[in-house]
């Protein structure tokens, strides 16, 4: 698991003075192909964080099967707060295309809390980054 | 060696196994008695060094088919080695000692189809979970979640709600005839 | 190594056909049942009654099927694009849009209401290949029945 450091890119014309903190620190969970798109996103965007105050994100990108359940769950309870969960691509949102398995947790939110949930399967890497922006406009002051 | 030369070496070698050859690839079924002398012609004989894969076929009551993938880099030939073990006991001689690289894939047999491969050195599941029960990839193991499940298409154009009358409905693909949840 | 190309958070660069999400235009469903019944994922739910509409001479009373739910749960949904295909009528369309992720699951069920607004964003389709052999349709219309080559 990589911990990067995101400054989020802004559409064209969008000025710097929106109330969305411009910084995340993504701790990318890539079980799957989902990882391909999330690292995708992260090379182009990776940088060096100014301040100090982030919140933690944990993208669990890809398939959650039964065996490996276990250690998404520590990996969540292992992160420090603030701390907030981002479920990238139809597999780790409720299964998606192996909901009908014998092995496969039929979503990530069956184990931990999640804050937001990108559709796609696989989501472009742009989806992250879309997700990314409502999780923090919706983040609040939760710990 | 020639396409020509191998089946006629295995016709020699293996006396019970007959072969066919398709667009570079060879197709070798034998019986289980003659399975490692199969795998030791494929990799000695027949210049196959590329162990790629080895699974299972449920062939339901013929019995489970062992396949195994094997390549010849310097000939670039394909060999699918074949065998069948009867249902009520499915039992193999491992190929590890052949090949090193069957270990994972007979512990993924193991534990997809209950093939038993003798002189494994851990024949521990690889896959699944612990305490899974079952051999998923059997045809008789049925998709649960897929007969549970409401179908969405099971519904008639038209049709409002479940009928007042259960005729026969739509069963999904995937789900045996007549099968309902326990 | 080349430098990957920037992210752009807009749709206008996509190709043709790209996949982000599933339009519905209502008034081309039948109410046939395809495109439930040939989801791999059953992530569409499709719930209709039939209506008896009375022919307005003397001729007989025609049955036809009324939508009254048509959702595509997009939590599931892998993007295969076989409901697009399998539908006769033409109903179903991509759309290039990608961003709209959810705070709770439960919307990304995208209902008729929200299915329609997507046809907005759906763009016109490619023209086709300059030389093409003309279309069925036209074919069938007869000789002098257009051009091929022009959008449509």
């Amino acid at each position: 698991m990589v911990a990067v450091d995101l400054p989020l890119p802004r559409r064209q014309g969008e000025t710097e003075a929106a109330s969305v903190p411009a910084w995340v620190r993504v701790f990318d969970a890539g079980l799957a192909c989902c990882a391909v798109e999330v690292s995708a996103a992260l090379r182009r965007c990776a940088g060096q964080l100014p301040g100090d105050a982030v919140v933690n994100v944990l993208v669990v990108a890809g398939t959650v099967t039964d065996k490996l359940a276990p250690l998404v769950l520590a990996a969540y309870q292992d992160l420090p707060a603030p701390r907030r969960v981002l479920s990238f691509g139809a597999c780790s949102n409720s299964g998606g295309p192996y909901w009908d398995s014998y092995c496969v947790t039929k979503g990530a939110d069956q184990l931990i809390p999640v804050d937001v949930y990108v559709p796609g399967c696989p989501p472009r890497p742009e989806a992250l980054i879309h997700g990314l922006r409502l999780l923090l406009s919706a983040a609040g002051d939760r710990p | 060696m020639t396409g020509g030369q191998l089946l006629g070496e295995a016709a020699r070698r293996l006396p019970g196994a007959r072969c066919a050859a398709e667009e570079g690839t060879v197709t070798i079924d034998v019986p289980r008695e003659e399975w490692l002398a199969a795998l030791a012609f494929a990799r000695d004989t027949a210049g196959c060094d590329f162990f790629d894969w080895l699974t299972a076929v449920d062939e339901q009551e013929k019995g489970l088919a062992v396949v195994v993938h094997l390549y010849s880099i310097e000939d670039r030939r394909h060999l699918l080695v074949r065998t069948l073990v009867p249902p009520d006991d499915p039992v193999l001689p491992t190929a590890t000692p052949l090949f090193r690289g069957a270990a994972w894939a007979e512990r993924e047999t193991h534990e997809m189809f209950g093939v038993v491969f003798n002189g494994h050195p851990g024949l521990a599941p690889l896959l699944l979970p612990d305490g899974f029960e079952g051999h998923p990839l059997r045809k008789d193991f049925p998709l649960v979640t897929r007969a549970a499940q409401d179908w969405p298409g099971a519904r008639e154009p038209g049709e409002r709600a479940a009928p007042a009358r259960p005729r026969r409905r739509l069963v999904p693909p995937g789900v045996p005839e007549g099968w309902s949840p326990p | 190594m080349t430098e990957p190309p920037a992210l752009d958070l807009d749709t206008g660069h996509l190709p043709p056909r790209s996949r982000g999400v599933i339009a519905l235009l209502e008034e081309n469903c039948t109410v046939c049942m395809l495109c439930a019944r040939e989801c791999p994922d059953w992530c569409i739910y499709i719930e209709s009654h039939k209506q008896t509409v009375p022919a307005p001479d003397s001729g007989r009373p025609r049955v036809r099927n009324v939508l009254d739910r048509f959702a595509i749960d997009f939590s599931l949904c892998m993007y295969c694009g076989i409901c697009i295909e399998a539908c006769p009528y033409d109903a179903l369309f991509w759309s290039p849009e990608f961003g709209y992720p959810e705070t709770g699951i439960a919307g990304l069920t995208h209902e008729r209401d929200r299915l329609r607004d997507w046809m907005q964003t759906v763009p016109p389709p490619p023209a086709h290949d300059p030389g093409a052999p003309p279309p069925r349709e036209a074919q069938a219309a007869g000789p002098g029945a257009g051009p091929a080559g022009q959008a449509g």
